[in-house]
């Protein structure tokens, strides 16, 4: 699951969904606002593009355990 | 279901990098361009999280930094799979306007001083390797793109081309979140989809986590086929090394700056087995390096301990220009190339170019040209065209050529309303079905029927077994459920995959001897023959008849 997304940081305003090459990020209804989430976890490439493109840097990479192990 | 009508000059299927580069040389051309790609073409494709390698020669006054060097390097690393002429007109020519304009849009090949830093890896007689910040080249490239006034479709994945009196006059394809459907009647369209991923069992389970971008699956080369266009090179299974458990490039940056290859023997053996060591051509190494880990010298590494801190410190910043997140799995996985050797392992295959100057897939002429009217294709997705500098220079003239035609035809024919809205049912079929196997099983068994009869080591024995099972799940693709659009997306990415599958296995077995190993590597015949096989195996479909054609290249 490699991005995680920051909720007090993520204003939702939705470029990670818009940008993500997998179509992996979609945004949902939480508490009267948009958030983000990844609905298809298993089809990130983990190319960095919503990192890079976040504008409150509230996206982080975490590698799973099968990428870090083998 | 919304239907939505466009009509433009030229088409652009993928915007990719040859996409972005095509409808830039489109659209400065005056055509009008409308441009899909299932992605948003500010971070779709290969590079879309950044990029640091771009190969040219430069007349900057060595020997071999000249045209007429750089094709003898063709003619070295790829003999038999390109064209000298085609390369010429598609790539030299194109290369001083495609430097230039790369520091036009905003993402320059050059360090801050404005000069080149060059380096040199995969049996280059010298340093062709440019070596720059690529990481804002997609979002430039996708702002001038819009700033050129192209129409852009994002999230729309095409699935088909369209075609009338034997001439392709546009293509149609829906969106992958709202499901609405576009047809777009164009007088000339160019592909521009990338190689085949996803087709090779992974050694790093998830078929996701590819070397290539995992969302490029030869839905273009397929579209092209169906529409009557010959394909070539498609025997040729791409890999190459990468970490362990990470698919991210960096084969460039780690060779290109001195990184040595060892095995668990603790022996340099890229220096012991070529002349040229560890920068020898990419399928050279490859070759080796299975050659080790059959004999049990695995595991593999890549040792930069040796390295000086100003080249180390150059290799740590450059990895994430390539790959993004890199650094962090590095850093996540405690690897520290100061320290250590890092390991490394033969990539999954892929359908793609055996060099990184000759390509593989829709055959093009001087011009970009496909075979069919109306078609023209460039990037991974075109045979005369490879890697970044074949996608940013062929996809311009793609671009180019595509518009002149365009504007030299009197009338464009569009083709009759009655036969889209059937073909569009079709497509949509996964959809309606009430119950059926998800995309990915079919998808496993395909990757697993290419992995193990029609991977490094093929024979007639193995390749025929592979196209019987292929035909064999071919005959479930019809059974496919999909609960949603992303679904159908993939749905339609897993018959584009066994497609191309086909198509391989069956050139494969056309090819008798043995070229560019183990790209394709026949054990019953293992050498390569250049007084009878030197040239390009040409695949076309006419109607239900699949066949394959010699075409000499000397
Ligand atoms: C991370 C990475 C780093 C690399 N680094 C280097 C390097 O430093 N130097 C080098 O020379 N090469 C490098 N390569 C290879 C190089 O990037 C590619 O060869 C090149 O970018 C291919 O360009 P392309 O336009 O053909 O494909 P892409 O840029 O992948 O574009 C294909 C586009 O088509 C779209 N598409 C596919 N199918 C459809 C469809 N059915 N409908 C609509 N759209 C579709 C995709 O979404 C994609 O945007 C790298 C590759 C990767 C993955
Ligand atoms: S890393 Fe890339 S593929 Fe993964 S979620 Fe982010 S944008 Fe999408
Ligand atoms: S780009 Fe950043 S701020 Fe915007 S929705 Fe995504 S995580 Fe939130």
């Amino acid at each position: 699951m490699p991005p995680t997304f920051y909720m007090k940081k993520c204003t939702g305003c939705g470029l990670c969904d818009s940008i993500c090459p997998a179509d992996a990020i979609y945004m949902k209804e939480f508490e009267d606002t948009s958030v983000p989430y990844l609905k298809y976890p298993d089809e990130c490439w983990h190319c960095g593009s919503c990192r890079q493109d976040c504008p409150e840097g509230a996206i982080e990479i975490q590698f799973p355990p099968d990428m870090l192990c083998i | 279901m919304e239907l939505i009508d466009l009509s433009a000059d030229v088409l652009i299927i993928g915007g990719g990098l040859a996409g972005t580069n095509a409808a830039m040389g489109a659209a400065e051309k005056g055509a009008s361009v409308l441009v899909a790609d299932k992605g948003n073409i500010n971070r779709s494709g290969d590079i879309g999280g950044g990029v640091d390698h771009f190969l040219a020669f430069l007349n900057e006054g060595q020997e071999w930094d000249t045209q007429n060097a750089f094709l003898d390097y063709v003619e070295m690393i790829g003999r038999g799979t390109g064209h000298l002429s085609i390369i010429e007109s598609v790539y030299c020519a194109e290369l001083p306007d495609a430097i230039e304009r790369m520091a036009r849009i905003g993402n320059p090949l050059t360090q801050a001083d404005g000069s080149f830093y060059r380096t040199q890896s995969m049996g280059q007689p010298g340093t062709y390797w440019i070596n720059f910040n690529g990481k804002r080249l997609k979002p430039c490239l996708g702002k001038a793109v819009r700033k050129l006034g192209c129409t852009v479709l994002d999230k729309v994945m095409m699935v088909d081309l369209l075609t009338h009196q034997d001439a392709v006059v546009g293509g149609i394809g829906f969106h992958i979140r709202s499901g609405s459907f576009y047809i777009l009647q164009t007088k000339a369209t160019v592909i521009a989809t990338g190689n085949t991923n996803r087709l090779y069992e992974n050694p790093r389970i998830n078929p996701f986590n590819t070397w290539l971008c995992p969302f490029d699956t030869g839905d273009g080369q397929i579209m092209a086929l169906n529409a009557g266009a010959a394909l070539t090179n498609m025997e040729y299974m791409r890999m190459t090394l990468l970490p362990k458990g990470f698919a991210a490039p960096g084969f460039n940056a780690l060779v290109g700056m001195g990184g040595r290859f060892l095995n668990s023997l603790g022996e340099y053996y890229m220096e012991k087995h070529h002349p040229m060591g560890n920068r020898a051509p990419r399928y050279e190494v490859v070759y080796f390096t299975l050659e080790e880990i059959r004999k049990g010298h695995g595991p593999i590494y890549i040792d930069c301990r040796h390295l000086n801190e100003n080249d180390l410190i150059h290799l740590e910043t450059s990895l994430g220009y390539d790959k993004d997140t890199l650094p962090d799995y590095f850093e996540q996985r405690k690897e520290d190339l100061r320290t250590k050797p890092v390991e490394i392992t033969v990539s999954e295959g892929m359908q793609a170019g055996p060099t990184e100057v000759t390509g593989s897939g829709i055959k093009i002429d001087k011009n970009s040209a496909a075979t069919v009217p109306g078609l023209f294709a460039c990037g991974d997705a075109s045979d005369h065209n490879r890697c970044v500098h074949g996608a940013v220079t062929g996809g311009y003239k793609a671009g180019k050529s595509a518009a002149t035609y365009a504007k030299g035809l009197t009338h464009g024919d569009g083709a009759p309303k009655s036969i889209i809205r059937e073909e569009i049912d079709r497509f949509m079929k996964p959809l309606h079905r009430p119950s059926g196997y998800p995309y990915r099983q079919i998808e496993d068994a395909i990757r697993k029927i290419m992995a193990e009869h029609v991977g490094p080591m093929r024979t007639e024995g193995s390749l025929k077994c592979g196209l019987e099972k292929l035909q064999r799940i071919e005959s479930y693709l019809d059974e496919m459920k999909a609960t949603n659009f992303h679904e159908l997306m993939r749905a339609h990415e897993t018959r584009s995959i066994l497609s191309v599958g086909k198509v391989m296995a069956t050139t494969a077995l056309f090819r008798t001897e043995s070229r560019n190993k183990p790209y394709h590597h026949r054990l019953d015949f293992p050498d390569t023959d250049n007084t009878n096989w030197c040239g390009l195996v040409v695949f076309r479909k006419d109607g239900d008849r699949l066949s394959c054609s010699f075409e000499p290249t000397t």
